[in-house]
């Protein structure tokens, strides 16, 4: 079903951890639309900025959740909407991941915020069979939110934590690096993050998905706000000439936000 | 009570140079896309012309990322004019654009007026476009990028010829960022533009305060959003009591109040750009409201308010006591 805006209706609202918000939606259309590693645009209830960029975390029945970090006043208004607040929600945007394949071992990096946009792929992968490891890293352990929902989901967890607080101490690409490789690799969160997997990728020679975060201006291709570097050749390269190098950049918003590790030249 | 009858009865159309457009909203330049990014969420029938995203004559990647900041009530961009140049657009992108319900603009960039000459008259002798905007207000690309609009001289010389390199409606995208814009606006008419849209961004910047750097790749950027409304309708008001061709209001309108605030100061129509990021039914919402309000004060066209808001400039007055 091709993206549209959805007048939706929140049903509950949680503070997860310090800063970090649970939104739920009643939202059928929207929810029976979502493939895994799409986002949708929350428009502000008080309309005088451009809507907020959220991964979808989650969606089942008529339900979508919305998992997003306070950063600013954009998030600080849509983490103030209550039970019974009406919201717009454009979308689902973006490619999400390629699952077609569903390897037999599967890993998955998440760090931070980037944990809202891998459940539904962990929980895909899982019904198709796959083995599937969820590396989940944050700053400390309070921020590592929602993780028994991916023990519930059948991921094996391994936990990360810049503090030591719990997990291992240090980033969750050491993990992941610490771990037997997997045959394909799927990635979110912070841009640094995402670098380092994609180098783990190219070292034990893993195919990798990345799902970028930036900041979006429409975030349905039409302002060119969210662009990454990408090899010309690539199959979400646009249909532009590149420059002298080879590189042509691509809108995140609409030819990602999941590229393969390899097409980007960052 | 207005009926829907009533409010179907009244003209929201508007005439720029000989192009008529059903109605007096354009989606601006580099906001829209090519309306293929919005026709899955927007009504196209129920706008009046998409103003396509800029075209220069040689591809350009643009500028470096982060290319957007949002800011209160506004948003600051340095996309920098990606494009894929010209020869490019021609051959891959301009026929698509055949099967869109309103009108389109083409959107002009350069960085000489001979660049400006030849993109427009390539542009401008494909059916598919049906006016030209001359974009010499960018304030995102490197030194020469804004000069144009901030200088009459400049103003007169890319206008007049790129009169001469066509017969269609040109419209002349004019900066915020000058001394006084009725200077040039009135050069932008005398060399003989149909139309003038008043403003582009105005130029800002937003710094991390934690990294102690700029916040934006290109370090400045434009700033839109309803932040830069009120320095808009100023121009707008400016503007329209200095030229007598028509004038396309655009800074910062994000519904139907401020859409009347536009006509109100002079614009005959209205550009909507950032708030298309809100909400893509916000032009929508702003024609079906335009037509109620009209019915409503028993107005029969749009331009019945036009200008109604100006009052010329109140005298300042001195107490003879300050006077010493």
């Amino acid at each position: 079903m091709p993206a549209r805006v959805h007048d939706t209706r929140v049903i509950a609202r949680e503070e997860r951890a310090p800063g970090v918000m649970m939104v739920t939606i009643q939202a059928p259309a929207l929810s029976a639309a979502v493939f895994p590693g799409q986002f949708v645009m929350a428009e502000l209830p008080s309309g005088c900025a451009a809507a907020v960029a959220l991964a979808i975390y989650d969606a089942y029945d008529d339900i979508v959740s919305l998992l997003f970090f306070i950063t600013g006043p954009r998030t600080r208004e849509l983490a103030a909407l209550a039970a019974g607040d009406s919201l717009a929600l454009l979308g689902p945007l973006g490619n999400g991941f390629d699952l077609r394949d569903a390897p037999a071992d599967v890993a998955i990096a998440a760090g931070g915020v980037g944990i809202a946009s891998v459940l539904l792929p962990a929980r895909e992968l899982v019904r198709r069979r796959s083995r599937v490891r969820l590396f989940y890293g944050a700053r400390s352990a309070a921020l590592l939110v929602e993780r028994e929902r991916f023990v519930q989901a059948g991921c094996e967890v391994t936990l990360a934590t810049e503090d030591g607080s719990e997990g291992l101490r240090g980033y969750v690409t050491d993990a992941l690096e610490a771990s037997a490789p997997a045959k394909l690799l799927l990635a979110c969160g912070p841009t640094p993050m995402l670098r380092a997997v994609a180098q783990i990728a190219t070292r034990t020679r893993v195919p990798a998905q990345l799902c970028l975060e930036e900041t979006f201006g429409c975030g349905v291709g039409g302002c060119w706000g969210c662009v990454v570097p990408v090899a010309a050749t690539s199959p979400r390269a646009p249909r532009f000439p590149s420059n002298e190098a080879g590189i042509s950049y691509a809108r995140i918003c609409r030819e990602g936000p999941v590229f393969m590790a390899e097409e980007l030249r960052w | 009570m207005v009926s829907a009858e009533d409010a179907r009865d009244v003209d929201l159309s508007v005439r720029i140079g000989g192009l008529r457009l059903r109605y007096p909203t354009m989606m601006g330049s580099g906001c829209y896309g090519s309306g293929e990014e919005f026709a899955r969420f927007a009504d196209l029938a129920r706008i009046g012309a998409i103003v396509l995203k800029s075209v220069t004559r040689l591809p350009r990647l643009g500028n470096p990322m982060p290319r957007i900041v949002h800011t209160p009530s506004g948003m600051l961009n340095a996309i920098g004019l990606q494009n894929p140049g010209i020869d490019w657009y021609l051959e891959h992108e301009i026929g698509k654009l055949a099967e869109r319900p309103c009108a389109i603009i083409g959107s002009v960039a350069g960085f000489s007026v001979g660049e400006y000459v030849e993109v427009t008259q390539r542009l401008a002798e494909r059916p598919e476009i049906d006016a030209i905007e001359l974009n010499v207000s960018c304030p995102n690309v490197a030194s020469e990028g804004e000069t144009f609009a901030c200088d009459s001289r400049a103003t007169s010389e890319v206008v007049s010829a790129a009169r001469a390199a066509t017969r269609k409606p040109l419209i002349v995208k004019l900066s915020p960022n000058v001394t006084d814009i009725t200077v040039i606006a009135r050069e932008a008419e005398s060399a003989g533009a149909d139309a003038l849209a008043v403003i582009n961004t105005v130029r800002g910047m937003a710094i991390d305060v934690e990294r102690a750097r700029p916040r934006l790749g290109n370090v400045a950027g434009g700033l839109s959003g309803p932040a830069i409304r009120p320095i808009a309708v100023l121009a707008v008001y400016e503007a329209a009591r200095a030229v007598r061709i028509p004038i396309i209001g655009q800074g910062g309108i994000a519904s139907l109040s401020d859409a009347l605030e536009f006509f109100l100061a002079g614009a005959s129509a209205i550009g909507i750009g950032t708030a298309n990021f809100t909400d893509p039914r916000v032009p929508e919402r702003i024609v079906d409201g335009l037509a109620e309000h009209l019915a409503g004060q028993g107005a029969r066209s749009i331009s019945e308010i036009v200008g109604r808001a100006n009052v010329g400039f109140a005298d300042v007055h001195q107490y003879e006591g300050d006077a010493g």
